[in-house]
């Protein structure tokens, strides 16, 4: 890789900053442990800015230390014995106000009752518009293992808006006409 | 992909970042440079002591060692004086008794 490019810190947090609060927002369902996860990882991006090779290689360590930062989160939280669904649920609730489609609230908080590993890939896959491979990179997981999450994450939460988004489905049309699909 | 998957999509678009956050990150950012240039300089300081200590440790060991070596070398000057005087004694009573002897004789 080409070491003439030079990583200038405030340009990176002003281009990334949307994509690493959105990450930890839908890791962690908090807006404020978001807001101070996405702090940290920048601050951790200072210190590791020698090491920072390209454009490309900042948002894929940025997207990696995000996801890895919210799990810690909330791994530390369940030590804590917060009951983060009903948390989640919670502040999801309060978020939906800033959706404009009222669908893609409903839709965002169920997203955030799938477990972590499902919820994780969803996330990469469906916000940051990565592939499997990239994923799996992102996470440090087999590729096999990535796919698998994708799945069986897609099919909870298709399972889970058939039964609670009814109200959105119109007569003759499912939702994206898949709603219930396996 | 399908449509369930493109309202995903739609639901799932990044969100815009709180404006406090950049102002935050640059704020801590500042604090953490000044707190490592604080201990950066507090190291330097301790460096400069522990040196200025090595060498004014050096200096008195070798003003030590040069005094030593000094009084050595007086010493060894005396002893030399004093082997110099007593060979000059001991030539003195031999010429005596060789006169003597000469003396003796005739």
């Amino acid at each position: 890789m080409s070491r003439n490019w030079q990583p200038e810190f405030e340009k990176l947090v002003d281009e990334h900053q949307s994509m690493v609060f959105s990450l930890a927002l839908r890791m962690t369902g908090d807006r404020g442990l978001a807001e101070e996860i996405a702090q940290d990882v920048f601050l951790e991006l200072d210190r590791h800015l020698n090491k920072i090779e390209s454009p490309a290689h900042a948002c894929f360590w940025l997207r990696r230390v995000a996801m890895s930062r919210s799990a810690d989160a909330l791994r530390k939280r369940r030590v804590r014995g917060v009951d983060l669904w009903v948390e989640i649920d919670e502040n999801h609730g309060a978020q939906a106000e800033e959706h404009a489609s009222p669908l893609g609230a409903r839709l965002e908080q169920l997203l955030a009752t799938l477990p972590e590993p499902q919820r994780a890939a969803l996330v990469l896959r469906y916000q940051e518009d990565l592939t499997p491979e990239e994923i799996a990179a992102t996470l440090e997981q087999p590729v096999a293992t990535v796919k698998s999450h994708l799945q069986r994450g897609l099919k909870l939460l298709r399972a889970k808006a058939a039964s609670h988004l009814r109200e959105f489905i119109r007569p003759g049309k499912r939702i994206g006409g898949s709603l219930s699909d396996g | 992909m399908d449509d369930f998957e493109q309202e995903l999509r739609r639901a799932l678009e990044r969100r815009l970042a709180p404006l406090s956050l950049k102002r935050k990150v640059m704020e801590r950012r500042r604090w953490r440079r000044m707190q490592l240039h604080g201990h950066a300089a507090l190291w330097q300081r301790l460096a400069a002591s522990l040196l200025l200590v090595a060498v004014l440790g050096g200096a008195w060991k070798w003003r030590q060692a040069e005094e030593e070596r000094r009084r050595g070398e007086a010493a060894r000057e005396q002893v030399l004086t004093a082997l110099r005087i007593t060979s000059h004694a001991l030539d003195e009573v031999n010429s005596r008794l060789a006169a003597h002897d000469r003396a003796g004789q005739e």
